[in-house]
């Protein structure tokens, strides 16, 4: 930080030996709703983790406690050392968070958001400038940084928001669901750039609804459902707990099943869903497995619709997690999300 | 005040000589977001600009014939009440502009920064007040030309602009702290329109309180924007109102709402912008 009056603290014993965060019993009603049930997390400096769950698990909840956004009702929580609610001020200083929504005002152009966050930073005119004009840079947000935010794409104004996020390098950084509502390309380029921001070594907090995208990017899963911890490992533990991915093939004709799957059984373990038509075998090495299947396939000459490579989704890991998938749920709880989110 | 406005307002030791000048630094900066966007969303200004001519023209050139005051010009009658009424209707402005900054998330950035929260919605009623003064300006200049006649002395002159600024500043406030309140932009037109709109077309707006039914004239007299009408009246046209306390005196009625307004509003929105938001 060149600038002098740059508010990060840098009389701060505590950050350099306290973890990111450090959260134990957080809790937080809405009246009669528990929306954070306490909840314990532990992220440590430089690690990238996920919290994972269904709309109204109390993801966002969870991080506008850590923000100080909101005031836990049970429990505590640390930032860098810092607790949310005694020293709140120092917390702000040292987390950026981007929430579910674009947090940017849309009568600004991208560029003079990024202005006025870096003033309210502390930063001075000409650091601001040169700090903005970094920014615009390195999340390509060059084309369109002179066009208000209400005339940009969702994708273009994750990435203003993104950059909003990192004026000062913050110790840790929140995202909350960054690419919900975002078309398949967006979303690539929001996990390129967070990718890259990781490979710099933020710590990053991030919640998200996709175990695809939990697994992408994040080298620890919490699994959170009702304000509760389900479960929490990395992405291969919770996919190994949540059932491997596998290779379904589809018979054309329902009679040559049990043809089709002994010719599996000589390589595979098989499994058999008459209905469907479909033999399972477990793939656990991916596209090798798929490769095999479809070439002992071909040598039998059995005619099949469909060869696929099933991946376990978020869907999965609650049935396999809890016994009833994630989307009954939500729609329980739909009442009093308003209050939850 | 709740902890979290205490913990909120300290700044960290390091930083503690400049509080006062990062506050202000702070408010500035916001002030100036929000006036940013005037030009790029006029039809915020419409409550208080658009609104007061379409009744200033209504008033004079439709239903103005059929209005007798007597000892005074309907123009030079009506303009004071329009003047009191584009007041009344900042507070909706302000409102509905700060109900959709709270819904918007921009807010929620602002608050996890490290500045202090008070400079948030200064920020915010600074940015309100500004625009509620353009419109302001904006009516009185139309009035002019069409012939509106305001005679009074500078003492006069000065004391209603003490007046109308204190009363903008009052409103703005009620309007910040009713835009926190309601749960849309969309909510706030609907309170304005059934508390506001009333109650700035009584106050002796448009035609004099003493002719009007018993229940209505009842709720005038004690109404605050009937003191702010009267008040401008009497300022620029010297006509004297009467029928209660605060028509009698509506200078010092006005300048006495507008306290008992901030007093309530100031620290209610500060504990409403503390606690948690919608969003």
């Amino acid at each position: 930080m060149s600038n002098s009056t740059a508010p990060t603290p840098s009389t701060a014993p505590a950050r350099s030996t306290a973890p990111a965060i450090e959260a134990h019993g957080l809790t937080k009603r809405f009246g009669d709703f528990t929306a954070v049930d306490a909840l314990d997390l532990h992220v440590d400096t430089g690690a990238v983790v996920s919290l994972l769950g269904p709309n109204g698990a109390g993801k966002t909840t969870m991080v506008r406690m850590l923000a100080t956004l909101l005031r836990p009702d049970a429990g505590y929580a640390r930032i860098a050392g810092y607790d949310v609610v005694a020293d709140a001020n120092r917390v702000r200083q040292v987390i950026s968070l981007t929430g579910q929504f674009a947090a940017l005002d849309k009568n600004l152009t991208a560029a003079e958001n990024l202005r006025l966050m870096a003033h309210l930073r502390g930063h001075g005119r000409v650091a601001a400038r040169k700090l903005t004009a970094q920014l615009i840079e390195r999340f390509d947000i060059v084309e369109f940084r002179d066009r208000l935010i209400k005339n940009i794409s969702g994708g273009q104004r994750r990435r203003v928001d993104l950059a909003a996020g990192l004026i000062d390098k913050p110790q840790l950084l929140v995202l909350d669901e960054p690419t919900t509502g975002l078309d398949p390309r967006s979303r690539q380029v929001v996990w390129s750039t967070i990718r890259e921001l990781v490979t710099e070594g933020v710590t990053l907090l991030l919640t998200t609804q996709y175990l695809e995208e939990a697994d992408a990017l994040a080298d620890r899963v919490v699994l959170i459902d009702h304000g509760r911890e389900i479960a929490a490992g990395t992405p291969a533990q919770l996919k190994a707990q949540v059932g491997e991915q596998r290779v379904d093939v589809v018979a054309t004709d329902g009679a040559e099943l049990e043809q089709l799957a002994s010719v599996l059984d000589e390589h595979f373990t098989t499994s058999i869903a008459r209905e469907q038509r479909t033999v399972s075998v477990p793939a656990p090495n991916d596209v090798a497995d798929l490769a095999r299947v479809t070439h002992a396939i071909s040598d039998s000459r059995i005619a099949v619709d469909e060869v696929a490579l099933r991946r376990p989704t978020l869907d999965d890991a609650f049935l396999a997690l809890t016994g009833h998938p994630a989307e009954e749920q939500q729609s329980d709880l739909t009442p009093k999300q308003g209050a939850a989110v | 005040m709740s902890t979290a406005a205490t913990t909120s307002t300290t700044i960290a030791p390091d930083r503690s000589g400049h509080a006062v000048r990062r506050y202000v630094r702070d408010t500035v900066l916001l002030t100036a977001r929000s006036l940013r966007s005037i030009p790029r969303v006029p039809e915020r200004l419409l409550d208080v600009t658009i609104q007061p001519i379409v009744f200033i023209l209504l008033f004079l050139y439709v239903f103005g014939s059929a209005i007798h005051v007597p000892g005074i010009s309907y123009k030079d009658y009506l303009f004071p009440g329009i003047i009191g009424q584009s007041l009344a209707f900042g507070i909706i402005g302000a409102g509905v502009a700060t109900s959709n900054d709270m819904t918007e998330g921009v807010v929620d950035r602002f608050r996890s920064l490290p500045i202090s929260r008070l400079s948030i919605i200064t920020g915010q009623v600074m940015g309100q007040f500004c625009e509620a003064l353009l419109g302001m300006v904006i009516v009185v200049v139309f009035g002019l030309l069409l012939g509106w006649n305001p005679h009074m002395s500078l003492g006069h002159g000065i004391e209603l602009l003490g007046l109308m600024l204190l009363a903008i500043f009052a409103f703005t406030w009620a309007g910040v702290l009713a835009g926190m309140m309601v749960r849309s932009s969309d909510a706030m037109q609907g309170v304005g329109f059934i508390v506001i709109f009333p109650l700035s077309f009584m106050a002796g707006t448009f035609v004099p309180i003493a002719g009007m039914d018993a229940i209505p004239r009842a709720i005038a007299e004690w109404d605050p924007i009937a003191a702010l009408v009267a008040s401008v009246r009497e300022l620029t046209q010297g006509v004297h109102s009467s029928g209660s306390w605060q028509l009698e005196h509506p200078q010092l009625a006005m300048t006495l709402w507008c306290l008992l307004i901030l007093a309530i509003c100031v620290p209610l929105a500060l504990r409403r912008f503390n606690r948690t938001l919608a969003s």
